[in-house]
């Protein structure tokens, strides 16, 4: 029994994760001519600690660190610096026991062209259940805040500051294990508030645009970034391939489209493949 | 000198007596492609149910790497089995199944023990790490054994008598009373006894890391 420790602590884990994605729509352009795409390379190390409380109470905090780089658009490679802390509870015993959890983020990221650099601030409330060993669901709400005062205002009257944004949205996803490796995981969700598009001067962007600014990460003199209030529809597809209980490959398709008002709207495929280790 | 005499002469009567209880059954568990299916309990008992019960010992379930180890546990009726965490985490044991309903409050170091004292299977969990799962098997007879990674399993000091064996294992298939085998197990050689099983995929919930599973948009 000396091998056992006297006092046992909160659990600590680093993970890393390392992987690349391609995005068909980085401008969130409603017209093919605005449209740019390009992919970039990623990495991100997180360092976890699960504080269980009781058996059914824990508090969680996580750091993390993340990057992107981008070869095509310079300007939006990134340094993400962010933390989380959040609270869940299970009622009962058992893995098929419901729980609720509330999360708070903040993060602030730091792009090579300035106009995005911003600190984002997020507060989360999920809820979910595990039907089976296989198959689990989850679902929450969230609303996000991303201040930014580095956009100039190009037209009188109206703010510069295009990634100045907030908004508030809903999802529902499900997990399910098709084999002790293979996991598959998709998720939906409705995201209301101010969105960021890029393109060129328009009369039907810019009357319903709440801030403009020019936008120099495109290497294009003619495109500028706008501020408007839309809705966003989003799906995801993900299937993680276990390679062992600390580390798994996953690739995932990401949809999103994206309405505002006057009739616009935009459209955005991303696909990700991410290597992830927890050591 | 005298002494030594009635030694002698004890030991003389003794071994016989020792060696009529001296019967054994080999048991061999492989699955259907001929693999051998380790972490198989083989259970005997005496046909004409004549069971005397020695007295339980203690066993022992720990918990490492935020897994139970051994996963499968083979004990006796009554036995007391203790849960220590050699983890540097907190865990919290429970069980819900039939034979044996528990639940050790988060806790480190060495719990106080659980009597498993209904024969039947035993499903443990942990209520903090949801993949974590263990399996107490609680035999009503003192007469099993757990097969090793060649399938295979020895049950010795056994009367000398007919037995009805049978055998489980978590992902077994079909039934447990399915598996039942006669045997007549004499002291002049060692019965055998051997199945060759269907098992069920192992289901267990994914422990490895996905980026799918948190966040929202």
């Amino acid at each position: 029994m000396g091998l056992l420790c006297a006092q046992a602590h909160a659990e600590w884990e680093i993970g890393a994760s390392a992987g690349a994605f391609y995005d068909d729509n980085l401008t969130r352009a409603q017209n093919s001519v605005d449209k740019r795409a390009a992919g970039a390379a990623t990495a991100n190390v997180i360092g976890t600690s699960f504080i269980p409380l009781t058996g059914s109470d824990a508090v969680t905090f996580t750091l993390y660190g993340r990057g992107e780089l981008f070869e095509r658009y310079s300007g939006l490679t990134n340094l993400v610096a962010g933390g989380t802390a959040g609270y869940r509870h299970k009622f009962g015993l058992g893995y098929a026991a419901p729980w609720v959890s509330l999360t708070l983020g903040g993060s602030f990221d730091d792009y090579r062209e300035d106009l995005r650099t911003s600190t984002r601030l997020d507060v989360r409330a999920e809820t979910g259940k595990r039907f089976t060993e296989q198959f689990d669901m989850s679902a929450g709400v969230y609303y996000e805040r991303r201040y930014d005062n580095h956009g100039e205002s190009i037209v009188p009257g109206i703010s510069g500051h295009v990634f100045d944004l907030a908004g508030q949205g809903a999802y529902v996803r499900a997990g399910y294990a098709a084999t002790d490796a293979l996991y598959f995981d998709a998720k939906a969700g409705v995201r209301r508030g101010d969105v960021e598009s890029t393109s060129q001067r328009s009369f039907q962007i810019f009357i319903i645009s709440t801030a403009i600014a020019n936008d120099p990460v495109w290497g294009d003199p003619n495109l500028y970034a706008y501020r408007l209030d839309g809705t966003t529809w989003s799906g995801a597809l993900t299937a993680s391939y276990a390679l062992s209980d600390q580390s798994s490959f996953d690739a995932e398709y990401r949809y999103d489209v994206t309405r505002a008002g006057q009739g616009l709207e935009y459209m955005a495929n991303r696909i990700v493949l991410t290597f992830i280790h927890r050591f | 000198m005298m002494l030594a005499r009635w030694l002698v002469a004890l030991f003389a009567l003794a071994a016989p007596i020792a060696q009529a209880q001296n019967a054994e059954i080999a048991a061999t568990v492989t699955d259907e492609r001929g693999k051998p299916v380790a972490d198989a309990v083989v259970i005997a008992v005496p046909s004409d149910g004549n069971l005397r019960l020695p007295r339980a010992r203690e066993e022992v379930v720990d918990q490492v790497d935020k897994e139970f180890l051994p996963k499968v546990q083979a004990v006796l009726v009554g036995t007391p089995v203790t849960f220590p965490n050699r983890d540097d985490v907190r865990h919290q044991v429970y069980s819900f199944s039939p034979a044996k309903r528990f639940e050790l409050p988060l806790y480190a170091g060495v719990p106080q023990a659980v009597v498993f004292d209904k024969p039947g299977v035993v499903i443990l969990g942990c209520n903090i790490h949801d993949w974590m799962v263990g399996y107490v098997y609680v035999s009503e007879s003192p007469y099993f054994a757990k097969t090793n990674a060649e399938g295979k399993a020895l049950l010795t000091d056994l009367p000398p008598r007919g037995y009805v064996v049978r055998m489980w294992h978590p992902q077994l298939g079909i039934s447990e009373d399915a598996t039942h085998k006669t045997v007549e197990a004499t002291r002049a050689r060692r019965a055998e006894v051997a199945w060759t099983v269907n098992l069920k995929p192992e289901v267990k919930i994914r422990r490895a890391p996905t980026g799918g599973q948190r966040g929202g948009y």
